[in-house]
């Protein structure tokens, strides 16, 4: 199995605050990877790091052979990186249809494939074909999830970040939102979730890493990790 | 009330209307997709009318073919300014953005004066400068009537482009959020590049009117910067929308103070500034 995703020795600051000095993992392609950690662990900066939105202080990150140094966070999208970030980072004045059609707009290799990329979306999230002609802003939280997630399947990834997609959901919602990442995976999509639902995510997880204080401190199955007894206690209130 | 003073009056406001949204809707972008207060917005329509006037004095160009040079040369302008100075000053705080861009506009002054003089330039020998139409007593002269026509269609196309274009939602994207159009593939500082240079390019094609219009000097897009500004307030910043009809207020405020009030037009430049301090005063009772 070739690798999605290698990251070595990553490090990164917001200005003089250190987040982490030193972390490594990889990626298989096809692998479902979940980052679980607490609050202020660094999860959300690894990903951000990866994806360029936060520049590299210090390592290396490389996705599908090749070295993201120096890419912008757009060209890292040309590369073939989807990030569904926290926050969603959507463009609320704009309607459904817009932000879907975004996704694909500036990518020449994306565009092509639009109409059937969008028909995907729409058969994992068939509430987005109902709303449209909506703006963006009026959407409920899942709505809105549903959305950057298909805004970013719009962009034909290989590899897809996802950063915390269950906040603020219901339970019904959050489970619509794992079903449509978990049925992702399955298309061929390598994904990595960053997720506080820690029982929920590991369950999906080939394979999971547990972060704490900007270091990987746990590297197993999803399953494995499930049971593990400092996990338990930490996440899971066991 | 004399009943034609005020047809006259309102006619001339709609009239000026389309240029004053042309130039408005250009500071409009600037401030709501790049964040940046440009105080040199005027500058680029005084450029863009000296131009217009050498092209004219030099080559014989008539002002409308003028609008295709200008178009061009105030967009590499704009691009060349961004390039090498506002992306710098992007993430400073605003108060240097607008010291920095009130210093490129006193550059921008002091050169075309350098180059041009102090005096009003004067393009007095095309045919139809006095061309006028009487309308039950309304005069309508031709130029103010096709700057307005060719304003209403310039803005109207860029509204369109926004809406419809890839290349109008990029600036919509980058307008309402930075980090989501990065994450479709957006480099957000070419965009921003693309940005300036287009809202450069639309004050300069209101400079070409001016040009025929006025005498301009190189004083006379300061002007045109402050009604640009007041235009933009009461539309409400960064609302490309509300341009249209906020131009129309502002210029028929201006043409019926000048028109209907005794030594009026002496009073048509504080109109813009007290509608700025009624929009301000009214909008910070509302957030109370």
């Amino acid at each position: 199995m070739s690798t999605a995703l290698k990251v070595e020795g990553l490090a990164a600051s917001y200005g003089k605050i250190q987040v982490f000095w030193n972390i490594s993992f990889h990626v298989d392609e096809g692998e479902f990877v979940t980052i679980i950690g607490a609050n202020g662990a660094g999860k959300t900066t690894v990903l951000k790091t990866i994806s360029g939105l936060i520049p590299l202080r210090g390592g290396s990150v490389q996705a599908f052979g090749k070295s993201l140094k120096g890419f912008s966070a757009a060209k890292i999208v040309r590369a073939g990186l989807g990030h569904v970030p926290e926050g969603r980072q959507l463009f609320g004045l704009m309607t459904v249809l817009e932000n879907i059609e975004s996704g694909a707009d500036y990518l020449p290799e994306a565009r092509k494939e639009a109409a059937k990329t969008k028909d995907f979306v729409y058969k994992l999230f068939p509430r987005l074909a109902e709303r449209e002609p909506q703006l963006a802003g009026t959407l409920s939280g899942g709505e809105l999830q549903m959305l950057a997630i298909g805004r970013a399947l719009m962009s034909k990834p290989r590899l897809l970040l996802v950063d915390e997609p269950s906040l603020g959901l219901a339970p019904a919602l959050t489970k619509t939102v794992f079903g449509a990442l978990q049925q992702i995976n399955k298309e061929g999509v390598t994904v990595v979730l960053v997720e506080q639902n820690v029982q929920q995510s590991l369950k999906l997880a080939d394979r999971a890493f547990v972060l704490e204080n900007g270091e990987i401190i746990k590297e197993a199955s999803g399953a494995k990790l499930l049971h593990d007894p400092d996990v338990q206690a930490a996440y899971l209130s066991i | 009330m004399d009943l034609t003073l005020l047809l006259q009056g309102i006619v001339s406001g709609i009239l000026a209307s389309g240029l004053y949204a042309l130039v408005s809707v250009g500071l409009a972008l600037a401030i709501g997709v790049i964040g940046i207060v440009n105080f040199a917005h005027g500058e680029f329509f005084m450029v863009g009318a000296f131009i217009t006037y050498q092209l004219f004095i030099s080559f014989g160009f008539d002002p409308v073919i003028s609008l295709f040079f200008v178009a061009p040369t105030l967009f590499l302008l704009g691009g060349a300014i961004y390039q090498s100075s506002i992306r710098y000053v992007l993430k400073a705080p605003e108060l240097n953005q607008m010291l920095l861009t009130f210093g490129i506009s006193i550059i921008l002054q002091n050169l075309a004066l350098l180059i041009w003089g102090g005096d009003p330039r004067t393009i007095s020998s095309v045919a139809y400068r006095s061309i006028g139409y009487q309308l039950g007593g309304v005069s309508i002269g031709l130029v103010p009537l096709a700057s307005f026509l060719i304003s209403l269609v310039i803005v109207g196309s860029l509204y369109y482009a926004l809406l419809k274009t890839p290349a109008g939602r990029a600036m919509r994207a980058v307008a309402q959020n930075r980090m989501g159009a990065s994450l479709i593939g957006l480099e957000v500082n070419r965009v921003y590049l693309v940005t300036f240079a287009l809202s450069a390019l639309l004050a300069g094609l209101g400079g070409v009117m001016i040009a025929v219009i006025q005498s301009p000097t190189p004083i006379v897009g300061f002007a045109f910067t402050l009604k640009a500004f007041a235009i933009v307030v009461l539309a409400g910043l960064g609302n490309i929308r509300g341009i249209l009809w906020a131009s129309l207020v502002v210029a028929l405020s201006e043409s019926l103070v000048a028109t209907l009030v005794p030594n009026g037009d002496a009073l048509r430049n504080a109109v813009f500034f007290a509608i700025i301090f009624v929009v301000l005063i009214a909008r910070s009772r509302r957030l109370a």
